[in-house]
């Protein structure tokens, strides 16, 4: 019971917290300098004063605030998120289907990586605390949630392409090489997969690992630090006492309890860790060309794309309040007190 | 919990100057952090002055007059350490130029959460009722959002530039100071003495200016440092999405962008800002985790 009260008022506050967002963004879509009619149709559309007046109407820009809030709000429900001057004015909702499986493409393999590496080293510092090792690990850690993602994509860019060219450096695929698959779930590679097309999946799938590399490389700093001082916390406890008196080994006493119990530390991080990957695809997909939702992010920004601006800060901000509550649940799986109550 | 911290209440402001640069110098990690960091701020320093005083100081100016024909690209030398850029500016002075913006945004936006945020969260844990529920709330939200997209929006509608980009991180930055200083006065707002102060009719004004904020100073300092890195990492991201500086004013991250171009050709106009960023940031890091270790904060 105490579960379910939990689940359901975490799921209420992401509920409320989508329509801050929703809010902010409306907010700040009024504070458009000039009229906003021309923000949307184009700088043009001030030589034809009726179709601006037509627009403004049929777009209630000239109803009361309130009234244009709740047109917004129930638009956006609706999945009517507008449409994209820097796209050639086609709904900011298809572009978003097209890019976004791409953006998730890199950020789950990215978030694997992080995963796997930011383990690891974690479990390595703290396995030998104040040793070389832990200090090589943290000197790695730190560059690394030091370094802003585009110097390291740069990085990675200048020494495959000048030195190491086995793997591409931009795009989601060679289109003159390979042709993709029907869409099925909208995600190219594992649709190429499912239908057989296997040139394209391994095509598609060589050009998703510069960008995960480099997200995972700025990000998993977070996942080692935190997982280092909580195997180190846990490994103070009386529990941890209680095992080596029984004359546990020191390693079982590590590996078995010690790490069970720090891992559920790290659960409460993944959304931390989802923030970082998703602002970093941003400034990763333009470097590398890579035309997912983080990329039209960036050249909605560069166009002035007003509603694509707003539409992928909104989506981008949906998702990492989604693994929020992912997380919440998880957490409150894992935390006994939680779950039995 | 164990804090072998320097007394919470020092009397006297080079006792409390003493105190810190012992806190800052008796790790080596927060010696080289803070080493770093006064290089920088140095730098920084020097630059504001001279630009105020309207004195070229660097090797080069950071933007020739259009007439003034240079060299174009080349590569890093003694006459240029960082080489010249596509219209042969010298980057090693655009570099030097950019120090203060990208360094003061940091102090400027942490300076201001901890302000607002230890005295929100002072009062809302010492207070409780309605004030800290509603704080709590607030931050719970803050937490929830993406600092550099809700920046990216304020910029792309507001416009970019470091004074808009400054507001905006401070609107957005101060709730985990507010949180934290609550949590941390909470925790001392049921110990004896604050009791007693309360009892002898002290206001909470004075307890949490008296007794409060000194306990929590250590916390925050820590905090306050980790963030300034971060701080400096997510403008540094701004300028790169153009929404810094108006060129030809130079930004770290905006030159990085702006490089991009002549990655293949001329690697290092695009690889320096980058190592600037991440040797300033590095910098807070280990300073911040060097305190932290010291005081034994977790």
């Amino acid at each position: 019971m105490n579960l379910l009260r939990f689940l359901l008022r975490r799921a209420g506050f992401a509920v409320f917290v989508l329509f801050v967002v929703l809010t902010i963004t409306f907010v700040l879509s009024h504070l458009i300098p000039g009229n906003v009619i021309y923000a949307w149709l184009g700088r043009e559309a001030a030589q034809y004063p009726a179709v601006a007046a037509a627009y403004s109407a049929k777009y209630h820009l000239n109803d009361p605030i309130y009234v244009q809030y709740i047109y917004y709000i129930v638009g956006m429900l609706q999945g009517n998120l507008g449409v994209s001057p820097s796209r050639g004015f086609i709904p900011v909702s298809s572009v978003i289907a097209q890019t976004l499986p791409l953006t998730l493409q890199i950020v789950l393999l990215a978030f694997v990586i992080c995963v796997v590496i930011g383990l690891v080293l974690g479990v390595l510092a703290a396995r030998y605390q104040n040793t070389p090792v832990d200090s090589a690990i943290r000197v790695f850690y730190l560059a690394s949630y030091s370094s802003p993602p585009y110097f390291v994509g740069v990085l990675i860019l200048v020494v495959t392409s000048l030195y190491l060219r086995i793997l591409p450096t931009g795009g989601a695929y060679d289109p003159l090489v390979v042709s993709p698959s029907p869409s099925i779930t909208g995600f190219p590679i594992f649709d190429s997969l499912v239908q057989g097309n296997f040139t394209f999946f391994e095509n598609a799938s060589v050009h998703v690992i510069l960008p995960a590399l480099t997200l995972a490389l700025v990000t998993f700093g977070v996942i080692t630090r935190v997982a280092r001082s909580s195997l180190l916390d846990v490994m103070k406890t009386n529990f941890i006492r209680t095992a080596r008196s029984k004359g546990l080994k020191e390693g079982s006493v590590f590996y078995g309890h010690a790490l069970p119990n720090a891992a559920i530390s790290l659960i409460t991080i993944s959304s931390l860790v989802m923030t970082f990957l998703l602002t970093g695809s941003v400034f990763v997909e333009y470097l590398f060309s890579y035309p997912g939702l983080g990329h039209y992010a960036f050249t909605a920004l560069q166009g002035s794309d007003y509603p694509g601006i707003m539409a992928t800060v909104f989506v981008f901000a949906a998702i990492i309040i989604i693994t929020n509550l992912v997380a919440d649940v998880l957490y409150a799986y894992a935390d006994p007190e939680i779950r039995l109550g | 919990m164990d804090n072998p911290a320097p007394p919470t209440t020092p009397r006297g402001l080079g006792r409390r100057a003493r105190a810190a640069i012992r806190l800052m110098t008796s790790n080596k990690q927060s010696l080289v952090g803070l080493v770093i960091v006064l290089g920088f701020l140095a730098i920084a320093f020097v630059m504001e002055v001279a630009s105020l005083l309207n004195v070229q100081i660097t090797p080069y100016p950071a933007n020739p007059l259009p007439n003034q024909v240079s060299a174009t690209l080349l590569g890093p030398s003694w006459a240029h350490p960082f080489g010249t850029d596509n219209i042969g500016r010298d980057v090693f002075s655009r570099v030097l130029v950019a120090t203060p913006y990208d360094f003061m945004i940091g102090f400027v936006v942490v300076g201001s959460a901890v302000l607002v945020g230890s005295m929100l969260g002072g009062f809302a844990g010492l207070r409780g009722g309605l004030l800290d529920e509603i704080l709590m709330r607030v931050t719970d939200v803050f937490f929830a959002l993406p600092v550099l997209l809700i920046a990216m929006v304020i910029g792309a509608i507001l416009g970019g530039g470091i004074g808009n980009m400054s507001v905006a991180l401070m609107i957005t930055w101060w709730p985990p100071y507010a949180r934290l200083a609550r949590g941390e006065s909470l925790k001392v707002a049921h110990q004896n003495y604050i009791e007693a102060s309360r009892l002898s009719g002290q206001r909470p004004r004075h307890i949490l200016f008296r007794h409060i904020l000194p306990n929590i100073s250590g916390t925050m300092l820590v905090y306050a440092t980790l963030d300034i890195g971060t701080v400096i990492l997510v403008y540094s991201g701004l300028t790169y999405l153009g929404l810094g500086n108006k060129p030809p004013a130079p930004d770290w991250g905006q030159m990085v962008a702006a490089y991009n171009s002549w990655l293949l050709s001329d690697p290092w106009l695009a690889l320096i800002p980058g190592l600037i960023i991440s040797i300033g940031v590095i910098g807070f890091s280990l300073l911040g985790d060097g305190i932290k270790e010291t005081l034994g904060i977790r």
